[in-house]
């Protein structure tokens, strides 16, 4: 497949710089599969896996939040967090569900408990699921 | 008479030298903060750079669309969000950047976000209106402060509170030299975008008003964080000039004390000697 130029940036680095063949990542509306040629196109990530073909090998990562922007064939991906599925670590995925799991189950949690809560639930079957396809 | 003298010398050579190993440990602290720190500028910055030069591209695509946070006519009624130090003894660090808003606020109707205790009191003595006191401490902010931080802003600007958000920090150089700086976040354009005459090819999905209302809140905290870092560094790089200085100072003054201190010796002895010989 034809290779097209990708960068992946976060707050904490550079994670990927170089040419890629395929990026499929899960925006708020759906995944969205980017190969060589595609139109100019704006779209802010949600949560979920990202896909990434490097020379013919498939690589997974847990993508969430910030934005991925195709320009003139150039590919910015620039997720708040973007984890290999490799580094992931499951337990403390494990763990940060049961934590979140009591919050959500006690009577008396607060409105922004919840939500921040149902947020961590959400970031941890994430990495959970991406943690599984090693 | 002479021996009053050397004492006195020497209890301020002595504490001289408490001073300077005061400012030398300081010195040292500093160093290894900017060590840390740069090491995390290294890490950020492409992120902001990226952002910055994706966002300003997709401006300047000309899109169709009139977001609020495009473009909107000033009325004057701003709002600057400072980031300095919690601490003093860094030089011109803290001032340089309050100077630097003071300056451009003069004539509007502003209102600061301090970040950091310096700012925080400086703006109040000043009377400037606050949009929050929530973050007084510059060193505890962390990036999940910058994105609440970005939402609370997006939200007062699309409420038609602020025409224009600034960011003032402090932008790191070198290890040497630091700039206070100021940046326009919002609008995104200097002028009202020519509306519906298709120039833009960018596709968005769902739709460009609702990645600009999702994106522009991550564009904020991204950059904000991105300037939280650079201040960081620049500060504790002038703190380490700063008490480098003053530690050289300290050793200069030291060394004109024990040339005192030993003439002042020396000639104490000498008149015993002469008192002596005089008197036998």
């Amino acid at each position: 497949m034809t290779p097209f130029p990708l960068r992946i940036v976060t707050p904490d680095g550079i994670i990927f710089d170089g040419d890629a063949e395929e990026l499929i990542v899960r925006t708020t509306t759906g995944d969205i599969g980017i190969l060589a040629g595609h139109v100019n196109c704006v779209a802010p990530l949600g949560m979920g896996r990202a896909t990434v073909v490097i020379e013919g090998q498939r690589r997974y990562a847990a993508c969430m939040g910030g934005l991925v922007s195709v320009l003139d064939g150039q590919t910015e991906l620039l997720p708040t967090t973007f984890e290999w599925s490799e580094t992931i670590d499951p337990h403390r995925a494990e763990r940060s569900m049961q934590r979140a799991q009591t919050v959500l189950s006690d009577k008396d949690s607060s409105n922004t408990d919840i939500a921040l809560a149902e947020a961590r639930m959400k970031r941890a079957l994430v990495r959970q699921n991406v943690a599984s396809l090693k | 008479m002479a021996g009053v003298s050397t004492k006195e010398i020497k209890t301020r050579i002595r504490s001289m030298e408490s001073t300077r190993q005061i400012t030398k440990a300081m010195e040292m602290v500093a160093a290894s903060k900017l060590r840390q720190a740069q090491a995390k500028i290294a890490c950020s910055r492409p992120y902001f750079e990226t952002l910055y030069s994706t966002i300003t591209k997709i401006v300047e695509s000309g899109t169709e669309l009139s977001s609020p946070y495009l473009y909107r006519e000033s009325t004057g009624k701003v709002l600057y969000i400072v980031i300095a130090g919690d601490r003093g003894l860094a030089g011109g660090y803290n001032s340089n950047i309050l100077k630097l808003v003071m300056s451009q606020i003069q004539d509007k109707e502003a209102t600061v976000l301090p970040i950091g205790k310096k700012t925080l009191d400086h703006f109040r003595t000043k009377q400037v209106p606050l949009f929050t006191e929530a973050y007084p401490e510059a060193a505890a902010v962390d990036i999940g402060d910058c994105f609440s931080m970005a939402k609370l802003l997006s939200r007062a600007y699309r409420a038609g509170k602020y025409d224009e958000i600034h960011v003032a920090y402090t932008g790191f150089v070198s290890v040497l030299s630091q700039t206070p700086t100021t940046l326009r976040l919002l609008p995104l354009s200097d002028s009202p975008v020519p509306k519906g005459n298709g120039s833009s090819d960018i596709v968005y999905e769902p739709s460009a008003e609702e990645v600009f209302d999702t994106i522009v809140p991550e564009y904020l905290g991204g950059v904000l964080y991105g300037a939280l870092c650079e201040s960081r560094a620049s500060e504790q790089a002038a703190r380490r000039t700063a008490m480098d200085s003053a530690t050289q100072n300290a050793e200069d003054m030291i060394a004109d004390l024990s040339l005192k201190f030993n003439q002042a010796r020396q000639a104490a002895i000498t008149q015993e000697i002469t008192e002596i010989v005089a008197g036998s």
